[in-house]
Order: C-alpha cells, then structure tokens, then sequence
C-alpha cells in the first residue's frame, strides 16, 4: 500500500502535467430550470448496463445522475487507473478484475452518451468483494450482472442539456461533457 | 445567508452538472461551480471521478494522505452552503479508493484534493423558505 499518515504535515498538491494542450475553462457546467427524480428498481439478472439503461431510454431519458443505492450482484468486475505506462496519458484503466458475486455498498453512475451516440454508463462504487474485501474503484457495467433481489437507483436527470463523451485533448481521454441540445424522442 | 436551525425547510431549484478539469481542487471546484451557476445552496446529488492523491481528514485536526495518481471517487455525500460573512463554503465527504483499490473514508480537505482527469458532479440548488 502505497498510502502514508503524518497527521502533523499536509503534503502539498500535485499539478500533473497531462500530455494535451491546457484548456483555459476549467469547469464545464451547464444547468437546468430542475430535476425530476425516478425511484428505479434494477432488475435481476441484466447487466448493470442494460438494468439502467433501458428503463430510462423508455422514459425518454438519456442523460442523468444516479445514486445505486446498495444491493447484490452475482457477478462484478471493476478495474483501477494506475499510470499509464505508454505516456499517452497520465492514467490508464487496469485490467478488469473480477469480485466475483459482490455487494456494492454504495454507488454513483452517471447516464450520458458515447461518442457514437449509443448510452454510456460511467459509473464508480465501494464494494465488498466475494472474498470479504471492501475495495472500490471504476465499475465495468456491462459485466455486471444484477443478484436475486432488485437493486434501487435513485435518478436524478439532466432534461435542458446532454452529457456526451468526446476526447478531451487536454487529458487525451474521451470524457463525459455537457453539450447543448437535449435529446427528445 | 442562511439562518442555522435544526429544521430548515426548503425546496429543490434548479440542477447543475459540471465536469471539473485536472488539477483543479475538488472542494474548492465544487465552490467555484456554485458561483457559476448562481447556487447558493446546493447538495450533491451525484458525484464520481479521479483525484492526482487524495487527501481526508483525521480526527487530530492532521489529514490522511492517500497517493496516485489515480485515486478514484467512489462514494460522496455533501452540501454548499452560504456562509454568514457571504463566502460559500463546499462541504464534502466521501470515500476514496488508491491505484489498488483500498479504500479510506473521511471528510476531503479544501486544497488538497487536485483533479487527476476529470471530476463530475451533480449538484441541486437547495431553496431554504424564507
């Protein structure tokens, strides 16, 4: 473990130099007049992508913050973002690994939309793994798969604008930003 | 300004999201997004990225130093709120996980948490009845 405790010394921030050009606005934000919130209950057995995703593509939203609120998976896999070895980036996601079935304890999932227009889920969460471990880290929603017991969510969405991912050419990363122009069905 | 009550009754405004970019300081971020979008009470209604090192304080007043990059976000209740001498003032907790995925908990100290890539965050503007 690479953590360290001097309660007497706060060590000053890093500024990491990324590989793009620095983009002067440093908070991208964009509001609207309110939010409506929906209590979703994910559903046994779909991923955790398609638990989220598809009910709320019914309802016509495609872009949102969600609260999961705690439950059982059969199967979880999450990775984390240690240094990226190649330099294209100053962090790079690990390989998948795999917690086998897994409580998540708590976890935020942000609801937008790939670069090519298809639903994105980027989501983080502390989870307790099936050897007893409470890790955390950034969650593969797709090789998610929800246990026995419904799941609930609460959404919070996002109606006057759209969250889309596009390569931040700062970060060389494709990120979720948010974009003009909602979407209506 | 607020009044400090026990029961503040209130209602929910407007939403903001905003990705914070790298290097930039979490509690502090979420400070400058409310001066952005005109909130002057919010809470966090989501929230979820990476920090360079994350930094959460102890009980002796000193602070827990966790080391990236990435440290990555995986849990975070908190609020703004307007102080009485007019200053907003982010109040953030949450739990952190490092480059192995052990995980530490506590409230984030304004500073010491830079941005590694990218930091969302939903915030709802909260309307306390006058």
């Amino acid at each position: 473990m690479q953590s360290s405790h001097d309660p007497k010394v706060a060590p000053r921030p890093r500024t990491l130099v990324h590989p793009g050009r620095f983009n002067p606005v440093r908070i991208q934000s964009m509001h609207s007049a309110a939010a409506r919130h929906i209590r979703l209950a994910l559903k046994p057995g779909l991923s955790l992508f398609d638990a989220l995703v598809r009910p709320l593509s019914e309802e016509g939203v495609h872009s949102a913050s969600t609260t999961i609120l705690g439950g059982a998976f059969a199967e979880l896999f999450y990775c984390v973002a240690p240094p990226d070895p190649s330099g294209l980036a100053v962090v790079a996601y690990g390989k998948p690994i795999n917690a086998g079935r897994a409580y998540m304890i708590f976890g935020n999932a942000t609801l937008g939309a790939r670069i090519d227009g298809g639903p994105l889920v980027h989501c983080h969460a502390v989870i307790r793994t099936s050897g007893g471990a409470v890790k955390g880290g950034h969650i593969l929603p797709d090789r998610c798969i929800v246990g026995p017991e419904p799941i609930s969510v609460l959404v919070t969405t996002l109606d006057a604008f759209e969250l889309r991912q596009a390569l931040d050419p700062e970060t060389n990363i494709p990120l979720l930003q948010p974009h003009e122009g909602p979407r209506h069905d | 300004m607020t009044k400090n009550c026990v029961v503040e009754m209130g209602s929910m405004g407007r939403v903001a999201y905003a990705r914070i970019a790298p290097n930039e300081d979490l509690v502090v971020g979420v400070e400058k997004l409310c001066l952005a979008e005109g909130f002057s009470n919010a809470f966090v209604r989501g929230a979820l990225g990476s920090l360079v090192d994350g930094c959460i304080g102890t009980w002796d007043g000193g602070v827990k130093h966790v080391k990236g990059p990435a440290v990555e976000v995986v849990s975070l209740a908190g609020e703004v709120r307007k102080r009485s001498d007019g200053s907003l003032k982010a109040s953030l907790t949450g739990v952190i996980a490092d480059p192995e995925g052990n995980v530490f908990g506590g409230p984030f100290v304004a500073g010491l948490n830079p941005v590694c890539v990218t930091f969302e965050v939903t915030l709802e503007e909260w309307l306390p009845d006058a």
